[in-house]
């Protein structure tokens, strides 16, 4: 409750100011995100990877996109886990601390969209507060929530697959947080006309 | 890179113009692409809009390109995956000439023209083709029905395209002749030629084109016995030869070969026989460039080796039954050449089953029925058939059957490929209940006859609507036998089949209004199958069957007979026969323009016109129904 007070003497990152200085103005973007995580829990867990796209105006823009695979070197020696897809990857790569600074001045003000956005906003809040900045201050749509709210269901929670499959989005055999990313693109796209969102 | 750009680049790799351009641009290429997710029927451009900044490429689902003249919307253009449109902004500053729509849910791509431009100005094949995809993207004001003809729903096969512009296009030819010297021996070249299927060979002095022998050359001075078969072949080539540069119009190689007077013509790489041989331009090279018309058709289902050449050929079936639909070309004539082409379909499919397999160990006859039995099927609708072989020895019996349903699966499935969807309901010579011998049918047919109800889970009346495809005529002789001897007299029979026919579900409301699907996919659209045509048939085949008429499977041809054995009811039977045409043909022009069975017709997209027709042709349904009940005491199964 009080953690805005031991805040208050800190100097904020340069990046993070930059970014809250964004938020006078209001965005028509959107920014669909995907993570990929080592697992479910933001305290303990870590990103391994981003992949973003920009909608604007109801298309997917290739160009604006955002990639990376973060170089958790020391979670994965803590944890005896293997970093040979790292090395494989021809992905970019950058350390998290750079990786989050990148991402932050990529999404800007622009508006969320995700499967299950929740968890991706947190798992970036937690490595947010290790960098001493604050939380996500973006909107966020989640697609789930919208397909529910569309078809009127509450009782039911659906899996990225489930709605590829009810949406003839087409699944790939590769996994990867930018095909999720993109996946999650076409489904908002598809769910926003149907919700007539502008 | 990101994965994702790697993906598009992947896809737009596939098609044309892309395939000419390297992975490397096609990468820049995608990583300015926008994707765009068009909801049904939402308009991406329209006429006389404002042009775009990109020009689209369909990543999934179709868009109709469609010009309003006249008031009457005519679709110019069919997009699916891979075809690209909206190329004006290219060429032209003015507004859009047509309206791009999705048919259904659709997923474009958006290439800027900004950034795809310097790939089209250095890379003149990119810009041929987005010239040639322009022009037939274009409606030409003057010659409409061209434009109608050129309307090849697959930018791949631009061979096919029937319009006066095709005409001056370049040819596909065979580019990888055989060639020969001078001093090799007739025997030598007629042995590869055969080898290679070819019927002409090039006869070359150091890569230099000196003469050309054919087929032609072979049969009248080899087979004659001017020439021994062990003489050099220079001395029965035809030379010089007549060469053409590589790009030859069909125009232009036409009349080469009438003025003088050959049936192959020589591509070389400068147009003169002082250069390289880059191929063979045939008589029939020119006939399958000219049109998708029937004979050529079915003579190239008798040389298709693969389901898969089949299939391209039943695609350009669907063309030209479009383009003939669209000129008016009388609906009972269309059926006829149909199902001439899809009768030869089955039999090469069944005949690429034999070669596979060998030869069959009993005669048999290979039955289609239903649609097909009844010549009807315009589109592609799934297959019914059964099979029947003769009687063999018991000991035979298990491996003669066994061959039979090995051959019905080969062949259905090879069917299937070709696009015929297998039946949902096993009818089908592949199924061990429909692939028996005579005696088990003629078992069967009596059973069905003679005591129908009892299990009649099994019975549907497309059984009584067969045609032989392939095989011997003397066993469905056999099977028609059966059937008529039952068919006298037998009012449990006519009363079973005359209570299936009324059964179908009356197609208008007690206020007359058109009555519409309530549930499922197909919500609010009509069942022009199940509510309009099938009564038609269904009392149709009652008719023939009781009246003893046979032979006659087709239900126009079934009501036009009937009308003259039954002169007391001719009216009716031709009111019927006209009205099953004037749906028959509202199904088809809405199954070509959906490319599915045409079953359901969305009421909102008929104009008025069309919706009046299709009532009052279900005027005559009415009377057909007294008709039955009057003349079959339906009393046993009501």
């Amino acid at each position: 409750m009080l953690e805005w007070i031991k805040n208050i003497n800190k100097e904020l990152p340069e990046f993070w100011k930059t970014y809250l200085a964004k938020f006078d103005k209001k965005s028509n973007r959107y920014v669909v995100i995907s993570t990929e995580t080592t697992g479910m829990n933001p305290e303990k867990d870590v990103i391994l990877s981003i992949g973003a796209f920009a909608v604007v105006d109801d298309s997917i823009f290739i160009g604006d996109s955002f990639e990376v695979i973060l170089l958790q070197y020391k979670y994965l020696h803590d944890n005896r886990l293997s970093n040979e897809f790292i090395i494989e990857s021809k992905m970019n790569k950058l350390a998290e601390p750079e990786a989050i600074k990148a991402f932050i001045e990529f999404i800007g003000n622009s508006i969320l969209v995700g499967h299950h956005v929740d968890f991706d906003v947190e798992m970036i809040n937690a490595a947010l507060e290790k960098l001493e900045c604050g939380r996500l201050k973006n909107e966020a749509l989640d697609i789930d929530m919208m397909h529910r709210k569309l078809n009127d269901i509450t009782d039911k929670q659906f899996s990225l697959n489930e709605l590829s499959e009810i949406y003839k989005v087409p699944n790939t055999e590769r996994n990867s947080s930018t095909e999720d990313a993109y996946k999650t693109a076409l489904l908002f796209l598809k769910l926003k006309s149907r919700l007539g969102i502008k | 890179m990101n994965t994702i750009v790697e993906r598009i680049a992947d896809f737009l790799k596939e098609y044309s113009p892309f395939d000419h351009l390297t992975f490397q641009e096609l990468s820049e290429i995608a990583a300015n692409i926008r994707v765009v997710n068009l909801q049904k029927n939402k308009t991406l451009f329209q006429y006389n809009d404002v042009l775009h900044d990109s020009f689209y490429v369909v990543a999934s689902g179709v868009i109709h390109l469609s010009v309003i003249a006249d008031a009457e919307e005519t679709i110019l253009n069919k997009c699916h995956a891979g075809a690209i449109f909206g190329l004006r902004p290219f060429f032209a500053k003015n507004n859009y000439r047509m309206t791009a729509k999705a048919r259904e849910e659709t997923v474009v791509y958006a290439i800027p023209i900004a950034v795809f431009r310097p790939f089209v100005a250095n890379n003149t094949e990119v810009l041929n083709y987005l010239l040639e995809n322009f022009a037939t993207n274009t409606p030409s004001s003057t010659d409409n029905e061209n434009s109608r003809g050129s309307q090849i729903s697959d930018t791949l096969f631009y061979t096919d395209k029937q319009s006066e512009m095709q005409y001056f296009q370049t040819l596909s030819y065979n580019n990888t002749p055989l060639i020969t010297t001078a001093s090799s021996t007739v025997s030598e070249v007629a042995q590869l030629m055969a080898e290679m299927r070819l019927n002409s060979a090039v006869v070359c002095e150091a890569t230099l084109p000196i003469g050309i022998v054919t087929d032609m050359d072979m049969s009248s001075k080899i087979a004659t016995g001017r020439f021994p078969i062990t003489v050099s072949v220079d001395k029965i080539m035809s030379s010089p030869v007549i060469t053409v540069l590589e790009n030859v119009s069909l125009a232009e190689a036409q009349l080469l070969m009438l003025k003088n007077n050959v049936t192959h013509l020589c591509v070389t790489a400068d147009g003169t026989n002082k250069s390289n041989v880059k191929g063979v331009v045939s008589e029939h090279d020119l006939i399958v460039a000219q049109a998708s018309n029937p004979g050529v058709l079915i003579k190239e289902i008798k040389r298709s080796q693969t389901s898969n050449e089949l299939k391209q050929i039943r695609v350009r079936l669907t063309d030209l039954i479009q383009t003939s639909i669209y000129k008016n070309i009388p609906l009972t004539h269309i059926s006829n050449i149909t199902s001439e082409i899809n009768f030869a379909l089955l039999k090469r499919a069944i005949e690429l089953s034999i070669l596979e397999m060998g030869s069959p160990p009993a005669r048999f006859a290979w039955l289609s029925i239903g649609s097909q039995g009844r010549k009807e099927q315009l589109l592609l609708t799934d297959q019914d058939s059964i099979l029947v072989f003769e009687d063999v020895a018991t000991e035979k019996y298990r491996e003669v059957k066994d061959y039979f349903l090995n051959l019905g699966k080969k062949t259905t499935l090879t069917l299937e490929k070709i696009g015929y969807e297998l039946c949902p309901n096993g009818h089908m010579a592949s199924n061990m209940l429909w692939c028996k011998s005579l005696t088990d049918w003629i078992k069967q047919y009596d059973n069905w006859m003679n005591t129908p109800g009892e299990n009649s889970n099994n019975l549907s009346s497309i059984f009584f609507d067969y045609e032989l495809v392939f095989g011997e005529q003397k066993i469905e002789d056999a099977i028609s036998n059966v059937v008529f001897k039952n068919a006298n007299n037998n009012t449990l029979f006519f009363d079973f089949l005359g209570n299936d026919a009324l059964r179908k579900n009356s197609p208008l409301s007690f206020f007359k209004k058109l009555i519409l699907e309530e549930t499922g996919p197909n919500k609010d659209k009509f069942d022009i199958k199940t509510r309009a045509l099938m009564p038609l048939i269904d009392g149709a085949r009652l008719f023939t069957l009781s009246h003893g008429i046979k032979g006659i499977n087709n239900t126009y041809t079934r009501f036009k007979q009937l009308a003259i054995n039954d002169p007391k009811y001719s009216e009716i039977y031709l009111n019927c026969a006209e009205a099953f045409l004037t749906l028959s043909k509202l199904r088809t022009v809405e199954g070509l323009k959906n490319e599915d069975s045409g079953q359901f017709i969305n009421l909102e997209e008929l104009s008025k016109i069309d919706k009046e027709k299709l009532k009052n042709a279900l005027a005559p349904m009415r009377e057909l129904e007294e008709l039955i009940k009057n003349k079959f005491q339906l009393t046993q199964f009501s």
